[in-house]
């Protein structure tokens, strides 16, 4: 067990790998309750959740999932969330455990001029991810319904959405805490493998996934983490005018790196290009599908550039990829 | 429970010995080890003709959440490596006292301050 953001998880229920092979074969289960819930609610929500964040929620209908970023006036990621259109006067974001108070507090300052109200209702709500391709027949088989991807279901109190963080088919189920027994309880009982943070890392990686307080941590901007398709330009928002000026100039990228010599990357491990320390891990680990090291790091390189990672003092060859790895 | 052999010595540090009739002592890591570390996904092995001190590093075993070293039971030169262990790390937690063997050293001196499987047991306990 491991603390993470106050939360106790497990690294692992059985093996990393066994758990991460589970959910791209057939169907594991994640809780996720130390992510945040925080509902927004008024007739101003569409106009405030756009200028919150790096999406136009007047693009979105009811029902619908959306992924974007939340920024600063620098063009800074606070952090990353899904936005959900439950309806057009309720919305609700899903912040990372360690970003939930700061989000909250973001959102309040920044609400003055519109009419909205918002509810962080994390201390009482359990997320559970079933994830992979036997996903959406186990969750036909517990609650008799289907969701597609990125759009949302809202059955009595619990919203299930076609939503994850391992590029699989499957769900997130989010509801009040004290039913998350019997939906983890129905769906272990099904088959679904119990899944841990470490497996939870990995399948993420392969995807090229961001992960909050590693790949960025306060100082990236969505452009740098290579995430412009989160963007709208068409609208006003925090850190809109940072990330324009941005556009017109030179920056490193959030990149991918297949280690091509054997080997696990860890990350903050030293990447090198032409024998010059040019940048570090953010993440790493190894494929568990690949069989391959592989791992994020901000660079100014084109894909296929070959470069070396210093390893215990010696350097492993390794090359520039475009993301996801798999 | 973790199996320990009878037949084996062992260290603190969770590595197994055993002595064949030329003294040469070929050197692996527990049961106990194997499954603390899980899923073993990469070896890194010496070359052969090295030479290390007892308590020095001599290898590594990789899972996906942490690196260990493997430590020198004895001095001595390095006289075999498993090879295997390069293309499939899992033989490592498949058949830790087996086929996941990890390298043959041909010690300078007679092994001392071992374990006997006893022992061993009482450590892990």
């Amino acid at each position: 067990m491991v603390d993470f953001a106050g939360w106790e998880m497990p690294i692992q229920y059985s093996s990393i790998i066994s758990e991460h092979k589970s959910v791209r074969e057939t169907a594991g289960i994640f809780d996720v309750s130390h992510m945040g819930q925080i509902f927004v609610r008024g007739p101003d929500v569409v106009k405030f959740l756009s200028y919150i964040t790096t999406w136009n929620m007047d693009r979105q209908k009811d029902g619908d999932c959306r992924y974007c970023h939340i920024l600063n006036e620098k063009g800074h990621i606070i952090d990353d969330t899904i936005v959900y259109t439950i309806n057009p006067n309720e919305y609700l974001l899903v912040p990372n455990a360690s970003k939930i108070i700061e989000i909250r507090d973001w959102l309040l300052i920044n609400s003055n001029e519109f009419n909205v109200t918002i509810e962080d209702l994390s201390d009482i709500y359990f997320c559970l991810a079933l994830q992979g391709p036997e996903a959406p027949r186990l969750l036909g088989q517990h609650l008799n319904t289907s969701v597609n991807s990125f759009q949302l279901k809202k059955i009595n109190e619990v919203i299930v959405s076609g939503t994850g963080y391992t590029g699989e088919l499957g769900c997130e189920i989010i509801g009040p805490l004290d039913q998350i027994e019997f939906h983890w309880e129905a769906l272990l009982d099904m088959g679904a493998i119990p899944i841990g943070l470490g497996a939870r890392d990995t399948l993420r990686l392969e995807k090229g996934y961001l992960l909050s307080g590693q790949d960025f941590k306060g100082s990236e901007t969505t452009l740098e983490t290579n995430y412009a398709w989160v963007i709208d330009w068409d609208h006003d928002f925090i850190g809109r005018e940072a990330l324009m000026s941005q556009k017109e100039t030179k920056y490193s990228k959030l990149s991918g790196i297949l280690l091509e010599d054997r080997g696990v990357l860890r990350p903050g491990c030293p990447v090198f290009y032409n024998n010059t320390k040019v940048s570090e891990l953010t993440s790493g680990s190894l494929s568990p599908m690949l069989r391959k090291g592989i791992g994020l790091s901000y660079l100014d390189l084109d894909v296929d550039s070959k470069i070396t990672l210093e390893v215990r003092g010696k350097h492993l060859n390794a090359r520039v990829v475009r993301t996801p790895f798999l | 429970m973790s199996e320990v052999p009878d037949n084996l010595s062992y260290t603190k540090d969770h590595e197994w010995m055993l002595v064949d009739d030329g003294g040469k002592v070929r050197v692996g890591i527990t049961d106990h080890a194997q499954d603390a570390l899980s899923d073993v996904v990469f070896v890194e092995l010496p070359e052969i003709g090295t030479k290390f001190s007892e308590g020095d590093a001599m290898a590594v075993a990789e899972s996906v959440k942490a690196a260990s070293d493997i430590y020198a039971p004895v001095s001595g030169e390095i006289v075999e490596v498993n090879d295997k262990l390069e293309e499939s790390p899992e033989l490592i937690n498949e058949s830790p006292y087996e086929v996941g063997w990890m390298v043959v050293i041909m010690p300078d001196n007679k092994l001392e301050n071992t374990l006997d499987s006893e022992s061993y047991r009482k450590l892990i306990d």
